[in-house]
């Protein structure tokens, strides 16, 4: 006998501790921080994000702030990942400690998933109210079917406050007002405990008297129908007339009191406005690139063509979020997050104006810790060797032209 | 001690122990149950139990209950078989429902700050009860998997629309429009579950107009049954008792 116990108490440890991790086993994302992780070609040859700004670094519970900016889907967009006919602008924070208040691709609020066109500019914005204190690092990021989150930059943004205080009221159609944080809350559990109970009920009718070893003997020895009382069908059926009266009471009270009731609404939004870019007097042609692995830089020769009328310069190199910038040509004054930047990250054989109509070939190089620190020199290894960017020339007033750039980039291991 | 010999030297001890024995077989059961199935669940139906703007008219309603009467069905097999004990789908549903409580409450709230009343879980229980007492009022698994099966498809939305109801009111914002349920998904942000994946009110069932719940409902009733079949003989094949020969031992 005492093996047996032995036995049985060990197989319920076990089974007690499978509970708990199967309890333990699923918790909602709670990090973002995959910008590394992710392979460099996927951030270097899909969404390029640029402009962008966040508009605190502190912001108190209940307060809000926006990250805006712009972003560019790259005409190359490799054939390995998904096209963008389904993306979703999403946020990369470590679970709700925002929540998103807004969010708008050229003007268009996109709670949905929404179609890009390849080879077009966007304008974005997300307004987020905070929620939950702490310092969060706050990633823009695009979602693609097919293709996996597109993360970009992140900044470190600190709220101050207490959660306890964060509301979130919104007025309905029907004319309530309500928090939605913590709205229905009450009817959630009271349904639940409800019917909670009655089950528990049923199951406590049935342990209350002997159960494995007796009725197992009586069911074996063929005496089967003895163990279920004809109290017991009366109450079975007392259990089932009042599930389902429980039921029809639930339908009709309900109904009474939220008459006006809406299906989810899904539904891919179509149609989104992008950008009018102005036509580029700037052309580039790249004559070749290698990436020195030693020397953590990258180096393109570059043929620059003037096709304006005011001398232009070449100020920033843009590549999967990390800015290279000629300090003699362009400070940046956004406060853009100080690991992605190198501020004089540029070097230009020859950086002096080009003039109208003038044709000049140039050896650029790009360099920085970056390029380690977020594992864009991985993409040497990946199966299409390629590298791609964005070019920001300036010309004498400061008006600014973007040029894209795409080609096959050599490792240089030497 | 001789194997011949028994353990208890009174009838009062044997009540004493066989009922010890129950309180450890019906704890053990629980806790089992409550593992497997909870992982099955979060692997089968996941989101859709898991958020509030999943919870629509079509697919949840599809969805839930096809997959969720697996492990009633097989252990009523068990219970009722062996021991004529009625409570198989209601012990399964009442440990899902306590640990998925448990899993909402510490990690979806707790650890990650998702508001309860947008990650609570479905209510699985008139279903249960309803499958407990027609296999034990009709003694038989066909009809058990006949009535209880779609009774267990067609209770599944009107026992969670008064839990559901109150978030399918209807808000404008920002110029669209939203049920709250919506715009929980988009206020709480889920990082790793974008939009597009979400699936609800997608499917072909539109020419039935309006009232696709009742569709969606009866469509998950007939293939519950056919899922209780499958997972009453599952019931049937794990618990089965095989002798092998004494021969070699
Ligand atoms: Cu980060």
């Amino acid at each position: 006998m005492k093996t047996i116990k032995d036995k049985v108490a060990k197989l319920s440890f076990v089974a007690l501790l499978m509970a708990l991790t199967s309890a333990m086993f699923y918790t909602p994302t709670a990090s973002a921080h995959g910008e590394k992780s992710q392979a460099a070609f996927m951030r270097m040859r899909t969404i390029h994000w640029f402009d962008l700004d966040w508009s605190k670094d502190e912001v108190a519970v209940n307060d809000t702030m926006t990250i805006s900016g712009k972003f560019h889907v790259f005409a190359g967009w490799p054939e390995t990942v998904d096209k963008p006919e389904v993306s979703f602008l999403n946020i990369g924070i470590p679970g709700p400690v925002f929540i998103r208040a807004g969010s708008w691709i050229g003007g268009q609020l996109v709670p949905r998933s929404v179609s890009l066109e390849l080879g077009d500019t966007y304008e974005f914005k997300v307004l987020l109210k905070a929620r939950r204190p702490g310092d969060w690092h706050v990633h823009t990021m695009m979602n693609v079917e097919g293709g996996g989150p597109i993360i970009g930059p992140g900044k470190w943004v600190t709220i101050t406050g207490s959660m306890s205080e964060f509301v979130n009221p919104l007025t309905t159609l029907t004319g309530q007002t309500i928090d939605l944080e913590d709205y229905a809350l009450d009817n959630v559990y009271f349904w639940h405990a409800l019917w909670y109970s009655i089950g528990l009920a049923w199951l406590i009718f049935w342990i209350k008297r002997p159960m494995f070893i007796p009725r197992h003997i009586a069911v074996t020895s063929g005496k089967a129908d003895t163990l279920i009382s004809a109290t017991d069908k009366k109450v079975a059926i007392g259990f089932a007339v009042g599930t389902l009266a429980l039921l029809m009471y639930g339908m009709g009270s309900t109904n009474e009191k939220y008459p006006i009731t809406t299906p989810l609404q899904a539904g891919l939004m179509r149609g989104i406005k992008p950008i009018e870019m102005p036509e580029t007097s700037v052309a580039v042609k790249v004559e070749d690139a290698t990436y020195r692995v030693p020397g953590r830089a990258m180096q393109m020769t570059l043929t620059i063509t003037n096709n304006g009328d005011s001398a232009i310069r070449l100020g920033e190199f843009n590549t999967a979020s990390v800015r290279f910038l000629d300090a003699d040509v362009l400070e940046d004054e956004s406060g853009y997050p100080d690991d992605l930047l190198a501020e004089e990250g540029l070097t230009v054989s020859d950086n002096s104006p080009i003039a109208p109509g003038e044709s000049r070939t140039v050896e650029v190089t790009a360099s920085d810790a970056a390029w380690e620190v977020y594992r864009l020199a991985d993409l040497i290894y990946d199966p299409d060797s390629r590298f791609a960017g964005l070019l920001f020339f300036f010309d004498e007033d400061g008006n600014r032209q973007m040029v894209m750039v795409d080609a096959p980039l050599i490792p240089s291991f030497i | 001690m001789s194997a011949s010999q028994s353990a208890v030297r009174s009838r009062a001890e044997a009540v004493q122990v066989s009922r010890t024995l129950d309180w450890m077989i019906l704890f053990t059961l629980f806790t089992a149950v409550l593992g497997g199935y909870h992982i099955h669940y979060m692997l089968t139906g996941g989101d859709w139990d898991f958020w509030s703007d999943w919870k629509d008219r079509r697919l949840w309603v599809t969805v839930a209950p096809i997959v969720s009467i697996t492990f009633p069905a097989a252990v009523q097999a068990m219970l009722w078989y062996r021991y004529r004990l009625p409570f198989g789908a209601i012990v399964c549903i009442l440990a899902l429902m306590l640990g998925e409580w448990i899993n909402r409450y510490l990690n979806f709230w707790g650890w990650t700050y998702f508001p309860v009343n947008f990650c609570f879980p479905s209510n699985l229980i008139p279903g249960a009860i309803l499958l407990d007492v027609v296999l034990m009022l009709s003694s038989s698994f066909v009809l058990t998997a006949v009535i209880g099966g779609m009774a267990w498809g067609l209770v599944f939305y009107p026992g969670n629309w008064p839990i559901i109801a109150p978030l399918h009111v209807p808000v404008e914002y920002n110029g669209m429009m939203f049920t709250l349920a919506d715009l929980q998904g988009y206020h709480y942000v889920r990082t790793g579950t974008p939009e597009y994946i979400r699936m609800v009110e997608k499917g072909t069932l539109r020419t039935f107009g309006k009232d696709v719940a009742p569709v969606s409902a009866f469509f998950s009733a007939f293939v519950s049954i056919i899922i209780y079949f499958l997972w009453h003989y599952f019931g049937r094949w794990f618990n089965k008792t095989d002798f092998i020969s004494g021969e070699g031992i």
